[in-house]
C-alpha cells in the first residue's frame, strides 16, 4: 500500500520581487518500507522538496499525504536527519538526546523502559560506550549516528535524511551506509534519502528518483533492478551508475 | 592532558604563587623601611584589622548590607532584562525602540545617574538598587538578545520536527542556545554591578545615610583609620573575586565549557 502520496506538487521562492519555481508540479508515491534515494544538480531543490514532506516549508500548492491523510504540520510522524553536525542538543548527554525525544512524545513505558529503548538503539548504531558523553565529545560521524539513533527510535512513518553522511570522509561513510542499510532491513522504516553520490544512491536505494535542474521535475524514477549484496564493481552495477549519471544533467555546468 | 600542558599549568601556579609572596612581602616590610606606615600600613596590621573589624561585626554588617544591595539588584535586573528580551523577541517594533534606548543607556556609567536617581526616589537603598538595575540591564539585554539572534535555524527545525510546542522550544531549546551569551552577559554584569555598588555607597557615605561596604571605606577614611580603610578595599577585592572566579567560573566549567558551546 502507498505510504506517503505527493501530487502537484509546486513550491516557488521569491527573488528580488519575482517569484521562481524550485519545484514544479512534483507527482510521486513511495510506498511503506520503501528506501528511496534522490538524486539531483546542486541547487535543484532536493533539500526544499523534503522541507516541504517534513512541513518544515509551507509548499507553494499541491497535496502531500501520508497514508491517505494530508499531512498536518510539523511532527514527530515525519523525522529529517540533517546533513548538519549540529544537530544534536550539546547540553545533552548522548543517551539524553535519544531519550528526550521519546519522553517528550510520550512513548509508552517508564523512564526505565525509555532508557532500555535508548540503549537499545545506540547498541545498534555501536555507540553503547559513548552514551555519557556529550555531543562536543564526538566526531561528525558519531554525531550523525545519534541523530540516526534518535529518529529510528521515534519509529517515523517517513525518515528523511539530507546527504547525512556529505561531510564525512568515504571510509565513516562507508561503514554509516552499511549500518543504515542494515537498521533499515530490521525496521522497515521508509526513508527517503538525499545525495549527490551516485554509487550511494544505487548502494542503499530500494528506488532511485532523480530530479531535473530548475525548476525540478523527475527525470527519472525507478525500482532498483540489483539484487544484493551489490557490488560497485559489477557491469550491471556500472552501466546502472552510468544511466543514473548522465541523468544527473552535467553538462549545465 | 599533555605532559607538557601539565608542565605550563605548573609554571604559571609558581610564578603566581611566587609574586603574590613577593608583593607581601614588599607590602609587610617597604612602609617601616621607607618610614611611611602610618599612610601606608604593613600587611600585618592591615590583616589585623580585617579580622578586628570582622569580629567586632560591624564589617560583617556592612558587607551583608552591601551583599544585601547587590543580590535585590542583581535580581529584580535579571527579571527584568528577560521580560524586555522576551518583548524584543515578540515584537519587532519593540525590539527596535529597544535598541535606540540600550545604545543611549549602555554607555552611562551608572554612578553619573546618581543625582537624577537621588532627586526621584530620594537617599537611601532604593537609589542605590536602581543605580545596580541600571549597570547591568543593558549588558544582559544586549547579550541574550545576541544569544537569541544566533541560535543556529537547525536546533528550532529540530525542536518542532520532535514535537515540541512553541513554548516548549523557548526554555528547552532557545534559552539552553543562548546561554553562552546570557552567561558572558551575567558576567559583565556582576563587574559593573559589583563597581558600581561601592562607588554609589561612597556617595552617599557623604550624606551618611546608608551602610555597606563603600561607606565603611569612607568612613573609616574620615577618622583617618588607615588599616580599616585596606580592610575595606580588601574585602570588596575577596568578594568580586569570590563570585567571579568560583561561582561564574564554576558555573561557566560545569555548563558551557563542558558542552563545548561558546558565544
Ligand atoms: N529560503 C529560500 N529563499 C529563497 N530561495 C531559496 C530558499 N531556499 C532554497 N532556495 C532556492 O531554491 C533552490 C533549491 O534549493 P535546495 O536547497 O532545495 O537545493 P538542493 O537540491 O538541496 O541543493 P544542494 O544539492 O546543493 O543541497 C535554490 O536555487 C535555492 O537558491
Ligand atoms: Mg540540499
Amino acid at each position: 500500500m502507498s505510504n506517503l502520496l505527493v501530487q502537484d506538487l509546486v513550491k516557488q521562492y521569491s527573488l528580488e520581487g519575482k517569484s521562481f519555481t524550485v519545484l514544479d508540479k512534483l507527482s510521486f508515491s513511495v510506498d511503506s518500507g520503501d528506501f528511496l534515494t534522490i538524486l539531483g544538480p546542486s541547487g535543484c531543490g532536493k533539500t526544499t522538496l523534503i522541507r516541504c514532506i517534513c512541513s518544515i516549508e509551507e509548499p507553494t500548492s499541491g497535496k502531500i499525504l501520508l497514508d491517505g491523510k494530508p499531512i498536518s504540520g510539523i511532527g514527530p510522524d515525519r523525522l529529517m536527519v540533517f546533513q548538519d553536525f549540529n544537530q544534536l542538543f550539546p547540553w545533552k548527554t548522548v543517551i539524553e538526546n535519544v531519550i528526550y525525544p521519546l519522553k517528550l512524545n510520550k512513548v509508552s513505558g517508564d523512564i526505565k523502559t525509555l532508557t532500555r529503548r535508548a540503549e537499545e538503539f545506540l547498541d545498534l548504531v555501536h555507540l553503547s560506550a559513548f552514551k555519557h558523553a556529550y555531543p562536543n565529545q564526538l566526531s561528525g560521524g558519531m554525531r550523525q549516528r545519534v541523530a540516526i539513533a534518535r529518529s529510528l527510535a521515534l519509529n517515523p512513518k517517513v525518515l528523511m535524511m539530507d546527504e547525512p553522511f556529505g561531510a564525512l570522509d568515504a571510509q565513516t561513510r562507508s561503514i554509516l551506509q552499511k549500518e543504515l542499510k542494515s537498521l533499515w532491513r530490521k525496521f522497515q522504516t521508509t526513508i527517503i534519502f538525499i545525495t549527490h553520490n551516485v554509487q550511494e544512491a544505487i548502494l542503499l536505494g530500494s528506488k532511485v528518483m532523480v530530479l531535473s535542474l530548475s525548476p525540478a521535475k523527475i527525470k527519472y524514477y525507478k525500482k532498483n533492478p540489483l539484487p544484493e549484496p551489490r557490488m560497485p564493481e559489477t557491469p550491471e552495477f556500472m552501466a546502472l551508475w552510468h544511466t543514473l549519471y548522465d541523468q544527473l544533467d552535467t553538462q549545465r555546468y | 592532558m599533555l605532559k607538557s600542558e601539565i608542565r605550563e599549568r605548573r609554571v604559571t601556579v609558581i610564578t603566581k604563587v611566587l609574586f603574590i609572596f613577593v608583593l607581601f612581602f614588599f607590602w609587610e616590610y617597604l612602609p617601616v623601611w621607607t618610614g611611611r606606615d602610618k599612610l601606608f600600613p604593613p600587611l600585618s596590621r592591615v590583616l589585623e584589622s580585617l579580622w578586628q573589624n570582622l569580629t567586632t561585626g560591624e564589617l560583617l554588617q556592612h558587607i551583608k548590607f552591601s551583599l544585601y544591595l547587590i543580590f535585590s539588584g542583581i535580581g529584580l535586573g535579571i527579571i527584568l532584562a528577560f521580560f524586555l528580551t522576551a518583548f524584543c523577541m515578540i515584537s519587532k517594533t519593540f525590539a527596535r525602540i529597544m535598541d535606540v534606548i540600550v545604545s543611549i543607556m549602555h554607555p552611562l556609567p551608572g554612578i553619573a545617574l546618581l543625582p537624577v536617581v537621588m532627586l526621584l526616589v530620594g537617599l537611601g537603598a532604593k537609589a542605590i538598587i536602581i543605580i545596580i538595575i541600571h549597570s547591568i540591564l543593558w549588558p544582559l539585554i544586549v547579550n541574550s538578545l545576541a544569544g537569541f539572534r544566533a541560535i543556529p535555524k537547525i536546533q528550532l527545525e529540530l525542536g518542532r520536527n520532535i514535537g515540541m510546542s512553541e513554548f516548549r522550544l523557548i526554555w528547552a531549546v532557545m534559552i539552553p542556545n543562548a546561554f553562552p551569551y546570557i552567561l558572558s552577559g551575567l558576567k559583565i554584569a556582576w563587574a559593573r554591578s559589583w563597581r558600581a555598588l561601592v562607588s554609589a555607597e561612597m556617595v552617599f557615605g557623604a550624606s551618611g545615610v546608608v551602610g555597606g561596604l563603600g561607606w565603611f571605606i569612607y568612613k573609616t577614611r574620615y577618622f583617618m583609620d588607615i588599616e580599616s580603610v585596606f580592610a575595606g578595599l580588601i574585602s570588596v577585592i575577596i568578594i568580586g573575586m569570590l563570585v567571579d572566579e568560583f561561582l561564574l567560573k564554576t558555573l561557566e566549567n560545569k555548563t558551557v565549557k563542558k558542552w563545548g558551546m561558546s558565544a
